[in-house]
Parts: structure tokens; C-alpha cells; sequence
């Protein structure tokens, strides 16, 4: 044994310069190399901020109780555009169109989503900043990962829905029209949004603006942002819409470790319940809480893994779910609200949500998430491996369903869903 | 007797060249004024990233750094190109960091660990003050190859960590005895892992100073795997204090 250790320590020994002098010799290599050319970057005096993509989607849909598979396939425009039309004095527009084959039920084929259109005023002072903002604006807040308590403008936003994946999601959803002041000070800052009602109820009509879906009620939000120190900050919320009491909310993220950071979220407020909602009962409401905490763990090797815990006080607990699997049509219309207003459709449910860079190849990114039915247990599993190239990328989709039938996860129609996508990026 | 004069005779001169001379922190001090300037400015980085000599990637950003209070900097940084990254923000105000995505509106709080850059760090992008949070020593003076593979007599220092909040555990660095130009930087981590080497190049006048505008980043692990950071268009800029914070990142527009 003592022998081998002596061979093992005079191999390293005789090693030790070679790995030095090669060391040496990638670092004189390494200074041989020149850096690429610059860019001119674009400025605000260059007066505009645009940014543009298609993206092509093709695959199939394993169907769980019908024989056979379908295809699915989508087609997306999508561009958001800033001007500085004034100093201090900026014009915003964002939108997208999907054409979906199949649609979804209800709604057609080409699809427009007006995400953005309004005016931003700043104006700087030795107090801070002030901000006067008009029209349609995406105002979302909430830390959490898969599920957003303090994100009250989040319900009707989505006209289609692309993907599964909460974070993409986000990118597709409408704002709402408001009026909204802020007014920034250093270390904190304070905002409050009016959002008024300007239609009845959404409009399924493709080229809709839509504003059915977003403003069909006056709503208001104010919102303080604190940092308590550098590791911990903060937001405290207060919603009203009309007819309701107010709903409070507060937020915190936190630096646990140089690899780990900590997120929560809750809201307490009096409503109807998620099954009151989707089957338009009689409004009962009650107070309850949802909440959210999390933890997100970062190796040296680029894998980041997220944990959640995620309650809704307004979804249904295990025994009324249980009692639902009575009336399907009763669980659909429950689920479909729960989409329709990004709720948690389960009283209780985990995430995790894990993302590796440079999975073997530099431009490989693998995204991946598992979300967790903790009353049905039923699960949704989704893998993405994205190729990365200066203006394309080219991505593969893995989507299962798994659940028993009258599961939250197990009703879907599709079991499996398989795509490959390419954005190309202007 | 002979021995006593010896002694008196060395601790004279050890004291009078301890007098004269600067010490290690002084000459680190010196050379993070020569690579940062001392006010609020802007630059572009243009990141270029080559495996085994061959360039892969290239990706350009532009940083807006502030001093604070306490003689660090806090840096936003813009991300310009490539395409599908445009308008994205990384926000570094010592350990508090931020990442925000103009397309799902989300501000994420970072570890220090996450990097967003490729092999670069984020703290390679961002301005740093490497004497507030490391203690350093002077180990030797001594010939090394400079980045633009000139010999250079070069104080050879140990920095430790003083503070708990920094990305590297130790760095060794050689600075010019001449200019106190940084010249090259080893990074550690604890386990005494050599992380990175970077050598500090291409001296040019900017704000006042001349200072290194590119920095050559050799992986430690991969010494083929290998980053150029390039400073160009150094602009002295008033940056508001309120910049520096989550809230603000929604409100950024280029300037």
C-alpha cells in the first residue's frame, strides 16, 4: 500500500512541472488573443428601444382518453417598442400575435395581445424621482417563482397560453390600463396605481384590445418598497377593488449565503372562494390567506435549483376536491377559473424549479420544473433544453401531465406534449 | 558589541525603509485607483469569450458605476447585445444583487454565485474597490510577463479577506513598482482552488488616469477556457444615488 502512495506521490511530483509549464503556456497563449470589436450602443438620445422576434413551434400532444396523438403547432410575432418623445417623456408599446393550430376552445386562431401602450413621464429632484405613468401598463410584483399572491393585476391577462413554463408566462400577459404615480427615494420607493373599470367582461374576439379582460372593474394598489439592509428588502401592499374589502400583502426576498437567496410572499383579504368564482355562486365571502416561501440554492457549476411552498386559503381543501370528482363539468369550470385568474387551484402544492447552464456544450441551457398537487398529488413535469446562437435559438419541449382522472393535472385532456421551437431575434 | 550593532543597525534601517516605502494596502489602494476611477462614470464592456482559442461568444454591456459612502462602488449594468438579451439589467450594490427582465417585468435577487455572464462573474463587470474588503501583504518584488507579454519588476501582493461578503477568498497580485499599474490577479477560493487568472492590458488614458481597458480572464480550471473584458467609452456621468436599487430598475432607460 505505502508502495503505490510512494508511486501515486512521485507521479504527481513528476507532474507538477509539466502542469505548470502547460498552465504557463495556455496563459501565454490566452494573452495572444484579441477581443472582438465594439458595438456603437444605442443611447435615449438615439430616441428609440426596439425589440423584435418571430418565433415557430411544431409537435404533438399525446391524448390520455382518446386513441392517437394531434399536432400542435404556433406561430408568434412579438415586439415591444420605447421612444423618448420629450426628455424625461417616453411612449411605450408592446404586443404580440400567436396564431395557434388548434386554437384554444373559444377563441380563434390568430390571437393579439396588446401588452403595453401608455405615456411615462420621470422627472429627477434632489428628493428622488416622480413618475407619472398612463395607460395600458404591465404592473406586476411577487417574488415567488410559480406563484404570485401580491401580483393583483395577474387575473384575466392571458388571452393564449404558450407554455407552461410561470416565467415565460409572464412575458405574454396584458396589462391593464391605469393611472399609476411613483414617486422614488434612495433606499425605498412609493406607488400607487389606479386601474378603472372600462368594460364588462373580456372579448374573445381576436384582434380585441381587450380590455373586457383586464379592466372590468375599478381597482387601485398602492405598494411601499423598502430595503431593511443589503441582504433583506421588502414590499408591502394594499389592494381594493370595488365591492370588496381590501386585501393586504407583503413580500421579502433575502441573500441567505453567497449561493442562496430566500423569497415569500402573503396576502390576507376577504373574497369569494375559487369554486364561488368558476361556478359564478352568489358572492360569499371570507377572509384567507395564500402564501408563498422559497429558496434557491446556485453551484459553482451553474445549476440553480428553486424549492416552493404554495398555499391558497381560497382553493378547495382535500375533502371538498374530493367531493368535486362528483361533477366534472363543476371541476372544469373550478380549474378553468383558477387558469383564467393565475390561482393555485390546490390548497397546498410545491415547485421546484431548476435551471443548468451550460449543460455540456457553452450555449446549452436546460430548464426544468415539477409542480406538485399536494392534495390530489397529481404532478405537471416540464423539461426544456434551449441552443443558444447569436439571433436564433432552437429549443426542445417536454410536457407530462400525471394524476388520476379527477386529478387537478390528470383531467387534461393531453397527457404528453412534444415541441421544438425557434425564436429568431431581430 | 559587534552583535548589538548589527542589531541597532538593522532595525534602524528596517524602520527607516518601512518609513519611506509604502505599505501593502497603499499600493493596492493605488492600483484599484488606477483600474476604477474615483467618481461616477459609464463605460461599455465588450466581453469576447474564447474556448481553446477559438472565439464562441461575444456580448456587450454597458456599466454605470457610483461610489457609495463607504469607498465601494455599486454598478448597474445594461445589457445590450446579443439581441435576445437586450434591455436586461444586473444590479450589484455590494452583496444586494438584482437581475430584471424588461419582457416578464421580473426583478430576481441574486446570489453572488449566479452568473449571468458566461465565465465572466458578475463582479468581473462590476467596479470594485479590492481594498476595502481585502487586507494585503507585501510577499516579494519581483519579474513577471505583463498582458501585453512585457517583463515588468512588479510588487507581488497577498490579499485576504476582511470581509464576509466577497466572491473570492484570497488573490494574490502583482502591481508595476513603477506606476502601480495592476498588471495580473490570481482569484482563490477558499478551498485555495485557483479560480481565475486575469492580466490587466492595453494602458490608454481615460478620466484622468491611465488605466487598463482590457483585462484577459484565464478560467483556472479550463485554462482554455478564456474571456477579454474590454472597457471602451469611459464618460464621467452623475449617476443618482437612487439607481442603485430594485425599484429603480423598472424606470431605467439608457442614457
Amino acid at each position: 500500500m505505502q508502495f503505490f502512495r510512494l508511486v501515486l506521490t512521485g507521479v504527481a511530483l513528476a507532474l507538477m512541472p509539466a502542469t505548470a509549464a502547460f498552465a504557463a503556456d495556455a496563459e501565454l497563449d490566452a494573452l495572444a488573443l484579441e477581443s472582438a470589436t465594439e458595438t456603437a450602443v444605442p443611447t435615449a438620445r438615439s430616441g428609440r428601444d426596439l425589440r423584435f422576434f418571430v418565433e415557430g413551434a411544431t409537435g404533438n400532444a399525446s391524448q390520455r382518453y382518446q386513441p392517437g396523438s394531434r399536432s400542435i403547432g404556433r406561430v408568434s410575432v412579438d415586439f415591444s417598442l420605447a421612444v423618448t418623445v420629450a426628455p424625461g417623456l417616453r411612449a411605450i408599446v408592446s404586443d404580440r400575435v400567436d396564431y395557434m393550430d388548434p386554437s384554444d376552445p373559444g377563441t380563434d386562431a390568430t390571437v393579439n395581445s396588446l401588452r403595453e401602450a401608455y405615456v411615462s413621464w420621470q422627472g429627477d429632484g434632489a428628493a428622488g424621482a416622480n413618475i407619472v405613468e398612463f395607460g395600458r401598463i404591465n404592473l406586476r410584483y411577487g417574488p415567488g417563482y410559480g406563484y404570485n399572491p401580491t401580483d393583483f393585476f395577474r387575473d384575466g391577462s392571458l388571452r393564449t397560453q404558450t407554455t407552461a413554463n410561470p416565467f415565460a408566462m409572464r412575458e405574454n400577459r396584458l396589462g391593464s390600463v391605469m393611472l399609476r404615480g411613483q414617486h422614488l427615494w434612495s433606499g425605498g420607493s412609493l406607488s400607487l396605481a389606479y386601474s378603472p373599470k372600462l368594460a364588462d367582461e373580456p372579448n374573445p374576439d381576436g384582434w380585441n384590445v381587450d380590455l373586457g379582460a383586464t379592466n372590468n372593474r375599478n381597482r387601485a394598489l398602492l405598494v411601499l418598497g423598502t430595503q431593511f439592509s443589503p441582504t433583506i428588502s421588502s414590499q408591502l401592499l394594499a389592494y381594493k377593488e370595488a365591492g370588496r374589502a381590501s386585501t393586504l400583502g407583503a413580500s421579502a426576498t433575502a441573500l441567505l449565503s453567497e449561493a442562496a437567496t430566500a423569497h415569500l410572499e402573503f396576502t390576507r383579504g376577504s373574497e369569494p372562494d375559487l369554486l364561488s368564482r368558476g361556478l359564478g355562486l352568489p358572492d360569499t365571502s371570507r377572509t384567507r390567506n395564500r402564501f408563498v416561501a422559497g429558496m434557491t440554492y446556485t453551484t459553482l457549476g451553474k445549476l440553480s435549483v428553486t424549492a416552493e411552498y404554495q398555499y391558497n386559503g381560497f382553493a378547495l381543501s382535500e375533502s371538498d376536491w374530493a367531493a368535486l370528482g362528483a361533477s366534472p363539468a363543476a371541476q372544469e369550470a373550478y380549474l378553468r377559473e383558477a387558469q383564467r385568474s393565475q390561482d393555485l387551484a390546490a390548497r397546498q402544492a410545491y415547485l421546484v424549479y431548476v435551471t443548468q447552464k451550460s449543460l455540456g456544450l457553452k450555449d446549452l441551457d436546460l430548464t426544468a420544473f415539477l409542480r406538485v398537487n399536494a392534495v390530489d398529488q397529481s404532478k405537471m413535469a416540464w423539461v426544456e433544453l434551449r441552443h443558444h446562437w447569436p439571433s436564433f435559438d432552437l429549443a426542445l419541449q417536454v410536457q407530462r401531465h400525471l394524476g388520476e382522472i379527477n386529478s387537478e393535472f390528470g383531467i387534461l385532456p393531453d397527457s404528453r406534449l412534444i415541441q421544438v421551437l425557434g425564436t429568431y431575434y431581430y | 558589541m559587534k552583535y548589538l550593532v548589527s542589531l541597532l543597525f538593522s532595525v534602524l534601517l528596517g524602520a527607516g525603509s518601512a518609513w519611506a516605502a509604502p505599505s501593502a494596502d497603499d499600493i493596492l489602494t493605488a492600483s484599484d485607483a488606477i483600474r476604477n476611477p474615483g467618481r461616477a462614470f459609464s463605460v461599455t464592456v465588450t466581453l469576447t469569450e474564447f474556448q481553446a482559442g477559438k472565439q464562441v461568444d461575444t456580448s456587450t454591456l454597458t456599466s454605470y458605476s457610483r461610489n457609495q459612502p463607504n469607498g465601494q462602488f455599486s454598478s448597474l449594468i445594461s445589457f445590450v447585445l446579443p439581441a435576445r438579451d437586450a434591455g436586461k439589467l444586473m444590479l450589484k450594490n455590494g452583496n444586494d444583487m438584482w437581475f430584471y427582465d424588461p419582457s416578464s417585468k421580473a426583478s430576481v435577487r441574486l446570489s453572488p454565485q449566479q452568473r449571468l455572464l458566461g465565465q465572466a462573474s458578475n463582479g468581473d463587470v462590476a467596479t470594485v474597490n479590492l481594498a476595502k474588503d481585502y487586507k494585503a501583504t507585501l510577499v516579494a518584488d519581483e519579474d513577471i510577463q505583463d498582458g501585453d507579454r512585457r517583463t515588468r519588476k512588479a510588487h507581488k501582493l497577498a490579499l485576504a479577506a476582511i470581509s464576509p461578503d466577497v466572491t473570492y477568498a484570497s488573490i494574490e497580485m502583482w502591481v508595476d513598482v513603477e506606476n502601480n499599474h495592476p498588471l495580473k490577479a490570481r482569484f482563490f477560493a477558499e478551498s485555495q482552488r485557483l479560480l481565475k487568472t486575469a492580466y490587466y492590458r492595453r494602458y490608454q488614458p481615460q478620466l484622468g488616469a491611465t488605466r487598463p481597458t482590457e483585462t484577459v480572464i484565464i478560467d483556472g480550471l479550463n485554462p482554455q477556457s478564456v474571456t477579454i473584458l474590454r472597457l471602451s467609452d469611459f464618460v464621467a456621468r452623475t449617476i443618482p444615488e437612487i439607481w442603485m436599487q430594485r425599484d429603480f430598475l423598472p424606470r431605467f432607460q439608457p442614457e
